[in-house]
């Protein structure tokens, strides 16, 4: 009888709460009139004065840069409470908690993959500004090429120490580019290179340098989530 | 002026970063690090709170974008008084827990200065931002930080509490990005400043909906009654010093959002009376369940929930003095809510269970911080002489001058069963006989000084409130003028 009293209370609530997003008309003209939403403006000043080919990429690392910052720390943060939580339960180093061989086809396919999807995640990130994708997605794809390393071979391991260099290196380079635009521009993360010509490698300035710092880090910081998971010891065997 | 606002976010995030790198040259730098920072951003925040009463708020632009196109950061004697308040009861946990896990190894400590030292930033970004989105990132860090620092003690319990807290702060998150987006559906714009000067273009029944996603959602993180069920096992098993860190830097920015939400960015008329009932009923079903608890953590979680309903409905009163009496209530709840935890898991040191039948006979052990405990307990119900009571007297004189006479007499009725519980401790410490397999745990040298300089900081209160009340009026008045916050923000060019 409570049941049914509750998934009654909540479909009434679901109901009208629906109803409410279904009244603001997504995909049409929503916003109020008489307003000047951001988007707009956005959408306007990427090209000038950011000179950047990409919108999400401005929007993300140059207009709502901070939040951006605050995103990465979220990530960092997450892996460390990882770390924290899985800290008594670790093997030593080589042990893992999943044991299986994989068979000769998957070993030789994935070294033949894996400087490819370095490679791809490499190139998402460093062309972030200018086509679709950017740090956290080729960070991503390079974590998943490390995933990949580490189910094909039994004792691949990745030290735990160069990721934390690196992890920590990029956070630094994504910081500090923010307060050195503080120190030339007067604010936090503001731009300080020259922007250079649209569409040219070169361009956007300190953009392409944050969302590099990005991938770096987001890619270390995946890969060591994957490993500190794989080299969990598991409650039957410990 | 000496620094700007952002730097209370650049520098720790620079500092948590850096962290791990430092302590691969020397282990004791990951523990000394975080109390440099938070020194020096106690000293920053103390500057440019000095410089904005004499001078009016600071509104910091990021990237170069005025609002509302990009981010702010607004430091006014509100916000201002706020951060000072969490950075220094950040450096006060810190200092009290530099020789935590000392004995053990490396990588636990580096975990929990990281996550402590998260933990405020975030809290202090929460209060010091001018944007809807920012302030969700901002809780996102806390959360995490304070879900991490709830699980740190490995063990079922403890789990179980991080589990549960993590749950909640899901669906927390949840329903803050679902406002968020009505926000924005709707006005096309996430400054605060902006939302505040066209709120009145909305949709009524959407603002509707997106305040209460607010509420509910900041509510979990605040405490509010039905929404609590994570608050006191996370308390309980979270390692001492962090329930402080919870009760006097977590709850106030959660309460912050909330009250920025109501008294800036929206106009619904009834958002008072319904604060005033939420505040009510959380205070006195926490108060009446804190009686009933046999663990001293958990008591002293639910009178923080207590607290925290009684600081809702002093907001709630919508008036001058409300706020005043809600901003006083806060700063002595912070203070003396922290001692309290300080002195607390040090009598209960060594039980296994913290139950409060085991700090009886703890006063001829433990002297010093038997009298802390007790002045913290004397302090929080509201007796004179100490903080508690001018703050107490505040929400009721409050209330009086609201003509809210039942307020006034369901507040006065809670205060006595408040002081019952408390006494029941204090009075256990202090003329039962010690149990035989309990053995006292002396302070550490820090634990000492901090507890000292918060009984300090209780009684000069409570003996000179002038002493702060300046202050906190300059704060009261930034809190209300709305028009003057939309201005200051929006006139940057």
């Amino acid at each position: 009888m409570k049941k049914v009293l509750v998934i009654l209370l909540l479909a009434t609530m679901g109901y009208y709460i629906a109803g409410s997003y279904f009244d603001i008309g997504f995909g049409q003209p929503h916003f109020v009139q008489g307003v000047k939403p951001v988007k707009d403006i956005y959408l306007a000043k990427t090209v000038k004065p950011l000179t950047v080919s990409n919108a999400v990429t401005s929007i993300v690392v140059n207009f709502r840069g901070f939040d951006t910052l605050g995103e990465v720390t979220v990530l960092f943060l997450a892996v460390t409470v990882l770390g924290s939580l899985l800290y008594k339960k670790r093997h030593a180093v080589g042990e893992r908690s999943v044991l299986f061989s994989a068979s000769s086809i998957v070993t030789s396919g994935s070294k033949l993959l894996f400087p490819a999807i370095i490679l791809l995640g490499a190139y998402v990130f460093i062309h972030g500004h200018l086509s679709p994708g950017g740090g956290f997605q080729g960070g991503v794809i390079i974590a998943s090429g490390f995933l990949l390393m580490l189910l094909a071979y039994e004792n691949y391991s990745v030290s735990h120490t160069a990721l934390s260099v690196v992890e920590s290196l990029a956070g630094i380079t994504f910081a500090g580019v923010g307060l050195l635009g503080f120190m030339h521009g007067g604010t936090f993360l503001q731009n300080f290179l020259p922007v250079g010509v649209l569409n040219n490698l070169f361009s956007g300035g300190v953009i392409p340098i944050i969302y590099i710092a990005v991938g770096f880090k987001v890619g270390a910081e995946l890969t060591g989530v994957i490993y500190t998971v794989l080299h969990e010891k598991g409650q039957s065997n410990g | 002026m000496v620094g700007t606002p952002v730097l209370f976010i650049a520098i720790p995030l620079m500092a948590a970063f850096l962290i791990p790198l430092l302590g691969m040259i020397w282990k004791e730098l990951v523990r000394i690090v975080p109390g440099l920072v938070l020194t020096y951003l106690l000293i920053l925040a103390i500057n440019l709170l000095n410089h904005v009463l004499v001078h009016g708020p600071i509104v910091e632009v990021i990237a170069g974008w005025v609002p509302p196109i990009g981010i702010n950061l607004v430091f006014n004697a509100f916000s201002g008084f706020l951060v000072t308040l969490m950075i220094f009861l950040g450096l006060l946990v810190w200092v009290y827990s530099y020789r935590f896990k000392r004995n053990v190894d490396y990588e636990p400590a580096l975990k929990y200065f990281l996550m402590l030292m998260m933990l405020i930033t975030g809290s202090v970004g929460i209060v010091l931002t001018g944007d809807i989105f920012n302030m969700f990132v901002f809780i996102e860090i806390t959360s995490i930080s304070a879900y991490g620092l709830t699980a740190f003690y490995k063990g079922r319990n403890s789990a179980e509490a991080s589990f549960k807290y993590v749950m909640m702060g899901s669906i927390a998150s949840t329903f803050l990005l679902l406002a968020i987006m009505i926000i924005y559906a709707q006005l096309g714009t996430l400054n605060m400043a902006d939302i505040a000067s066209k709120i009145h273009l909305m949709d009524p029944k959407l603002k509707i909906v997106s305040y209460i996603f607010f509420v509910v959602a900041l509510g979990i993180e605040a405490e509010i009654f039905p929404l609590n069920g994570w608050a006191p096992d996370a308390y309980a098993e979270a390692p001492g010093p962090v329930g402080a860190a919870f009760a006097g830097i977590v709850v106030k920015a959660a309460v912050y959002a909330i009250i920025r939400y109501t008294y800036t960015i929206f106009d619904l008329s009834g958002s008072f009376s319904f604060l005033i009932l939420i505040g009510m009923i959380t205070l006195i079903i926490a108060e009446t369940a804190a009686i009933r608890q046999e663990k001293l953590k958990r008591m002293l979680a639910y009178s923080s929930i207590g607290q925290m309903g009684l600081v809702l409905v002093a907001f709630g009163f919508g008036t001058k003095e409300g706020v005043f009496a809600a901003l006083f209530l806060m700063l002595n709840h912070a203070i003396i809510k922290s001692l309290l935890f300080f002195s607390g898991s040090y009598l209960t040191y060594n039980s296994t269970e913290k139950k409060i039948s085991e700090v009886n006979g703890m006063s001829k052990y433990l002297p010093i911080t038997s009298l802390l405990f007790a002045l913290g307990a004397f302090a929080i119900v509201g007796l004179p002489p100490f903080a508690g009571f001018w703050s107490k007297l505040a929400v009721l004189t409050a209330a009086a001058d609201s003509n809210m006479i039942l307020i006034m007499v369901l507040v006065l009725m809670v205060s006595v069963v408040e002081l019952v519980y408390y006494l029941r401790v204090v009075n256990r410490v202090y003329f039962f006989k010690k149990e035989a397999a309990v053995k006292p745990q002396k302070p550490t040298f820090n634990g000492l000084i901090v507890m000292l300089v918060l009984g300090a900081i209780i009684l000069l209160i409570g003996f000179y409130p002038d002493a702060v009340t300046g202050m906190l009026h300059k704060a009261t008045n930034s809190l209300m003028d709305k028009g003057q916050y939309i201005q200051n923000v929006l006139s940057l060019k």
